[in-house]
C-alpha cells in the first residue's frame, strides 16, 4: 500500500526542480498531484510526464503572488479531483542585488511570490482542510533563513517569514487535524542556484558540507512524503533541515 | 533473504514504552532488533510479543552508563550478526523532579550518566563499526526539556541538550564516512512512566496544553526514529526532528 493513495496534493512550482520531485515523489506514494506552475509549458510537461506513467496529474498555470489566480488553480483542482488534501507550497524566487540597490519592485516580487505566494496558497485551501479535519501543509524555507544571504535580503527575509508563518499556523490548526511544517534544503543542484553561481562554485561548495556533496532535488522527496503521511501526523510546526548537514539545527 | 543479509537496528532503552514502540517499528522495517536495556525480562518480552524467531532479535543486559558492559554488548552484536545498521539511543529518563538546593551532587551526576554518558558510550562502541561499513544512522534522543527547560529538572534538561550539541559534534566527526547522526525530540508520550506521574486530572490538563489538544502515541515517536532510520533521510545528519504536538517549535 502506497503512503499517499487517494490523497490530492499541490505542489507549486512543481514545474522544475524541487517541486517537480516532490510531484513525481508524491505520485509515486499514490497522490493525484496539481503541477500550480507560473511556465505554463514547463507545468504541462510535468504533467504529461505523469499521465503516461499512468498517474492523475492536472497542470495548471498559476501566478502564486496574485490571489484571483491561485484561487482559479484551487477550483480547478477541485473540480478535477474532488478534494484537497497536501499543499506544498514551494514555488519561489531568488534574484540577487545588495539592498542599497535593491528596486522596491524586485522587493514586492520575491516577498510576494515567497511570503505572501506561500499565505494566499494556504489561505485557499485551509477551508477544505478543516472540513475533512485532515491536511498537511509543507512550505519550502532556505538555509539563508538561518545565516542571511548576502545580496539576497529580501529573499533571507522571505523564508525567514515563512518559518514564523509556519509556526503561527501550525498553532491555528493544530486542534483540525492539519499539521503545517517546513523543510529547508540546503545548497541543491536544481537549475536556479546556476544563475549566479559558477559550477566550480557550486561543486566547491561542497566541500563544506559534512556530507560531501551538494543536495540533488530527490534529497527533498523524502521528507516530503513522510511529512505529508499519516506518520507525521504529531509532527506541526516544525522545521526539517535537509542539508547534508551543512547547518545543523 | 537470509537472515544475514538483514540490517540491525540497536536499541539502546528497547525494552522501556517508546523503546518497544521503536523495536517493533523497525522490526516491521525489516530491521533484526538488538535490545539494549538493564531490565532483561522487559527486553525478552518485547522480542517475545513481536514473535521473534531465535537468532532473529536479541536482547543484551547491561549497565549503559558502564563503558565495559557497553563494550561487551558491542562485542556480542558484532559477534552474531557481523553488523549495525542503526542504533537508538533511547535509554534515560528525568529520575527526580527537585529544586536545585535539594539535588544531592550524586544524583544530578546519575541523571547526566543514564541520559548523557550512556548516548556518549553507545555512540562511541559503534563508532568503528558504523566506519568500517562506510554507512549507518545513529538517532539519539532528546526531549522538551533541552529546548525550553523546566522547573525541578536541571539536570534532565542540561542532559537533553548536550545530547543535541553532542549529536551535532558526532554528526560532524562521522560524516565523512557516510554515517548519519540526528535527534529525535519527543514531547509528551503516553508510556506508562510518564502516565505514572499524573493522576487522571494532571493527565487532562498536561494534554490540553499541548496545540494538537494530546500527548503523543509511542508509535508516533517511532515513526519518527524509522524516518530518521532509513533512506528518505538520507541527506539528513546532525538535526533534531520534534515530534511533539507543536509544544515546542524550535
Amino acid at each position: 500500500m502506497n503512503r499517499l493513495d487517494g490523497r490530492v496534493a499541490i505542489i507549486t512550482g512543481a514545474g522544475q526542480g524541487i517541486g517537480k520531485a516532490i510531484a513525481l515523489g508524491m505520485a509515486r506514494e499514490g497522490a493525484a498531484v496539481v503541477i500550480a506552475e507560473i511556465n505554463g509549458g514547463n507545468a504541462q510537461e510535468v504533467q504529461s510526464e505523469l499521465q503516461e506513467s499512468g498517474q492523475r496529474a492536472l497542470a495548471v498555470p498559476t501566478d502564486v503572488s496574485r490571489e484571483e489566480s491561485v484561487l482559479a488553480m484551487v477550483e480547478r483542482c477541485l473540480k478535477e479531483f474532488g478534494r484537497i488534501d497536501i499543499l506544498v507550497n514551494n514555488a519561489g524566487i531568488y534574484p540577487v542585488s545588495p539592498v542599497e540597490e535593491m528596486a522596491e519592485e524586485e522587493w514586492n516580487r520575491v516577498i510576494g511570490t515567497n511570503l505572501i505566494g506561500t499565505f494566499l496558497c494556504s489561505k485557499a485551501v485551509v477551508p477544505r482542510l478543516l472540513e475533512q479535519r485532515w491536511g498537511r501543509i509543507i512550505n519550502m524555507t532556505s538555509g539563508r533563513a538561518f545565516q542571511g544571504a548576502k545580496d539576497g535580503a529580501h529573499y533571507a527575509a522571505s523564508k525567514a517569514g515563512i518559518i514564523g508563518f509556519t509556526k503561527a499556523l501550525a498553532l491555528e490548526l493544530a486542534l483540525c487535524g492539519v499539521t503545517v511544517n517546513a523543510i529547508c534544503p540546503g545548497v541543491t543542484d536544481t537549475a536556479q542556484p546556476r544563475g549566479h553561481r559558477t559550477e566550480e562554485e557550486l561543486y566547491g561548495m561542497a566541500a563544506r558540507i559534512p556530507l560531501g556533496r551538494i543536495g540533488q532535488v530527490d534529497d527533498l522527496v523524502g521528507p516530503a512524503i513522510f511529512l505529508a503521511s499519516d506518520a507525521a501526523g504529531f509532527v506541526t510546526g516544525q522545521t526539517v533541515l535537509v542539508n547534508g548537514g551543512a547547518i545543523m539545527w | 533473504m537470509s537472515s544475514a543479509d538483514k540490517k540491525v537496528a540497536v536499541v539502546s532503552g528497547g525494552a522501556g514504552g517508546i523503546g518497544a514502540a521503536v523495536v517493533s517499528r523497525l522490526a516491521q522495517a525489516d530491521f533484526i532488533p538488538i535490545i539494549l536495556d538493564k531490565d532483561e525480562a522487559a527486553g525478552r518480552e518485547v522480542l517475545a510479543e513481536l514473535g521473534r524467531q531465535e537468532g532473529r532479535g536479541l536482547c543484551i543486559a547491561l549497565d549503559a552508563t558502564k563503558k565495559s558492559d557497553v563494550q561487551r554488548a558491542f562485542d556480542r552484536v558484532l559477534a552474531d550478526y557481523r553488523r549495525v545498521d542503526v542504533l537508538v539511543n533511547l535509554a534515560g529518563g528525568a529520575l527526580y523532579a527537585k529544586l536545585i538546593q535539594d539535588f544531592a551532587l550524586r544524583e544530578w551526576r546519575e541523571i547526566i550518566d543514564v541520559n548523557l554518558k550512556s548516548t556518549f558510550l553507545c555512540c562511541q562502541a559503534v563508532f568503528p563499526i558504523m566506519k568500517a561499513q562506510r554507512q549507518g544512522a545513529i538517532i539519539n534522543t532528546a526531549s522538551n526539556y533541552a529546548v525550553t527547560g523546566s522547573a525541578s529538572r536541571t539536570a534532565y534538561s542540561a542532559a537533553k541538550a548536550g545530547i543535541i550539541a553532542f549529536t551535532k559534534s558526532l554528526a560532524a566527526e562521522l560524516a565523512p564516512y557516510g554515517v548519519r547522526a540526528n535527534v529525535i525530540a519527543p514531547g509528551r508520550t503516553a508510556t506508562p512512566r510518564v502516565m505514572g506521574n499524573y493522576d487522571a486530572a494532571g493527565w487532562a490538563a498536561a494534554s490540553s496544553q499541548i496545540p494538537m489538544g494530546r500527548t503523543a502515541e509511542p508509535a508516533e515517536i517511532a515513526e519518527g526514529v524509522a524516518f530518521l532510520a532509513g533512506d528518505e533521510s538520507l541527506y539528513m545528519t546532525g538535526q533534531t526532528l520534534h515530534v511533539n504536538g507543536g509544544m515546542v517549535m524550535p
